[in-house]
């Protein structure tokens, strides 16, 4: 006995270019809404990493552009002046500040890199505050640093892959012709502490002839602390700039949300769009199968039997192109990243496409309501025929 | 007819599952490229108007059967944290219109002062039409990024790099390795490091392009 979902989907299948054009349709719709989705996700995510990852939620620079500057330590990249290291004890003496870490980035030109040449970066940490703040880096080999000032190098995952270095090897900073010995090799973090060569800060300020000298002062603030109070009272000290971490990170966000918004716009487009052509698709099967509804009628075939079998054949069409869809996405989410990265080079590091479970579910759900909402018209009409009518309309 | 669209309702998920599974692919991480392909191949491989890339590992073509056969060609262990089974390589299949003229791959090398990029640039039969170090982090690096040290292996392929021995670093005294120099005697470290990355080169696209062409020519250790 066959049931009403097999009728369903042979009557699709009697159509099959435009069964599947329509699945095409909700698919790229599906494909779309999971990507963006996942995108709106993944990308606040990342960031919030990144920010949390620095270990501190205040970073004090010298004069200079604020966003362009936390945008380079983000990517781990140089700052552009240079301030006194006193700043770091005058900013320790205050009551709201739990720790404090100074840094000095340091670059140098390396002619056997690439065709052209290439810079590598070096950051200069204190060895007895930079590790505690950053207590949840762990070691795949070795570990920190065992003098303040030795010339000794603790290497991020992709930064020793890149150098082929392991603990125990030697590491040249080129243009110095300065030789270092990797402790230690960390294990990956997803972060851009994964392709920084960490230095000893006294060691960096030596090497590069930068005594007292740093690029950024890292603060976290204690938990009882008002921040924005103590955030005043450092844009007081001559010289330097306060970058707050919650702020960039407002700031990013509110940039990307106005692309968001574009974004969605097409979302909602691509969603129109499969919703008119799955109505499309089912009155047009509607119409032209009013003789065989006719004759199902009148072999007793109620109303609701033709809305239900109409409606079904809908939902057919939208759960399958919602699992390609979805399917397509989950495929091609490395390949979107690649695209994000390529239009937003300073993208924060990590994964910028997460697509969870839920967000598969959510996305079933919107597909199953285009389904249910697109099929309420094409199945009421087929529920509404005559069946005498339906049937002479064709012979006639 | 309930059969077949029984099956034909099966093959939806089943597909879905493919695509699925190829996402699991796409998330493999990449090895040792050239920085810029299309200059790149362009300069190395004067002549040529195209290339396609090709993604190669040995745990997708052989597995740990295939590193061991690696390993013996090779004459030494694959060791430390970065030279594993898992590692994808990345070929270069270079054309000259819709025509195949050659081969670029590159390998990464542990030197001893950083990581060492060894390209090669081959024709057809698996001869060396060019070396380059994209990377080279030395105190002779200079010296060693020279061209002529490069042109030292043009002409050579597999066959010969069989007459070195890269636990030793030496090559049999009448072979054409033997007659490679290097320029600078205190950078010998990372000169036996580029033999012995250009060697494991030679050998990966031996197993990933010419069907172990050059396997003829192989004599065990002891053999």
């Amino acid at each position: 006995m066959i049931n009403i979902f097999q009728v369903a989907y042979k009557n699709l299948l009697r159509k099959k270019s435009r069964s599947g054009l329509t699945i095409i349709g909700i698919a790229l719709a599906a494909w779309v809404l999971v990507s963006l989705l996942g995108f709106n996700r993944g990308y606040e995510s990342a960031l919030n990493k990144d920010i949390d990852n620095l270990g501190f939620q205040m970073l004090v620079t010298a004069k200079g552009c604020p966003y362009e500057a936390a945008t380079l330590m983000l990517k781990g990249g140089t700052g552009l002046r240079y301030m006194k290291e006193e700043i770091a004890d005058i900013v320790r003496k205050e009551p709201e500040v739990d720790e404090v870490t100074p840094m000095l980035m340091q670059a140098t030109f390396d002619p056997n890199k690439g065709e052209s040449g290439g810079y590598n970066a070096y950051l200069g940490v204190d060895p007895n505050t930079f590790p505690k703040m950053k207590s949840f880096l762990e070691f795949k080999q070795g570990k920190w640093f065992t003098e303040p000032e030795a010339y000794e190098t603790v290497m991020g995952y992709e930064a020793a892959e890149l150098e082929q270095r392991e603990a125990g090897d030697m590491l040249l900073i080129p243009e110095k012709n300065v030789e270092l010995k990797v402790v230690g090799v960390l294990k990956r973090t997803g972060t851009q502490d994964d392709g920084t060569i960490f230095l000893p800060l006294k060691a960096v300020q030596k090497i590069f002839g930068m005594k007292d000298e740093l690029t950024g002062i890292g603060i976290k603030v204690k938990k009882e602390a008002d921040i924005n109070k103590f955030e005043e009272k450092m844009y007081k000290l001559p010289d330097v700039q306060v970058v707050s971490l919650s702020q960039v990170k407002q700031t990013i966000m509110t940039l990307v949300s106005t692309a968001k918004v574009m974004v969605f716009s097409i979302a909602l487009i691509a969603i129109l769009i499969a919703v008119v052509g799955v109505i499309n698709t089912i009155l047009m099967s509607v119409m032209e199968r009013l003789q065989e509804i006719g004759i199902l009628k009148s072999m007793g075939a109620t109303a609701w039997d033709i809305f239900k079998l109409i409606w079904l054949e809908t939902l057919i069409l939208c759960v399958t192109g919602g699992i390609f869809g979805t399917a397509l996405a989950i495929a091609t989410a490395k390949a979107t990243e690649v695209l994000i990265r390529q239009l937003l080079p300073y993208a924060p590091s990590g994964g910028l496409v997460q697509i969870s479970f839920a967000l598969v579910i959510l996305t079933f759900g919107v597909v199953i309501l285009i389904g249910l909402i697109s099929g309420i018209y094409p199945s009421w009409r087929a529920g509404r025929i005559r069946p005498l009518e339906a049937i002479r309309s064709q012979v006639e | 007819m309930a059969l077949k669209c029984e099956k034909s309702i099966l093959s939806l998920p089943l597909a879905a599952i493919l695509l699925l599974a190829t996402a699991v692919l796409l998330y493999a991480a990449v090895g040792c490229d050239l920085n810029d392909p299309d200059r790149d191949v362009a300069r190395l491989f004067p002549g040529s108007t195209g290339y396609k890339t090709n993604y190669v590992g040995i745990d997708q073509k052989g597995g740990p059967e295939l590193l061991a056969k690696i390993e013996q060609r090779l004459g030494d262990k694959f060791h430390g944290l970065y030279e594993t089974i898992d590692v994808p390589y990345t070929l270069y299949d270079v054309f000259k219109g819709k025509e195949k003229i050659g081969y670029i791959h590159g390998v990464n090398e542990k030197g001893q002062y950083g990581g060492i990029q060894v390209f090669v640039v081959l024709d057809l039969e698996g001869t060396i039409r060019a070396f380059y170090f994209q990377k080279l982090t030395s105190r002779y690096g200079k010296e060693l990024r020279d061209s002529k040290f490069g042109e030292q292996f043009v002409g050579l392929s597999l066959k010969d790099f069989y007459a070195y021995d890269v636990a030793s670093g030496k090559a049999a005294p009448s072979s054409e390795v033997n007659r490679i120099k290097n320029p600078v005697p205190e950078a010998e470290q990372d000169f036996r490091a580029a033999l012995r990355g250009l060697k494991k080169n030679l050998i990966l696209v031996d197993e990933f392009i010419f069907n172990n062409k050059h396997l003829q020519y192989f004599k065990p250790a002891g053999g």
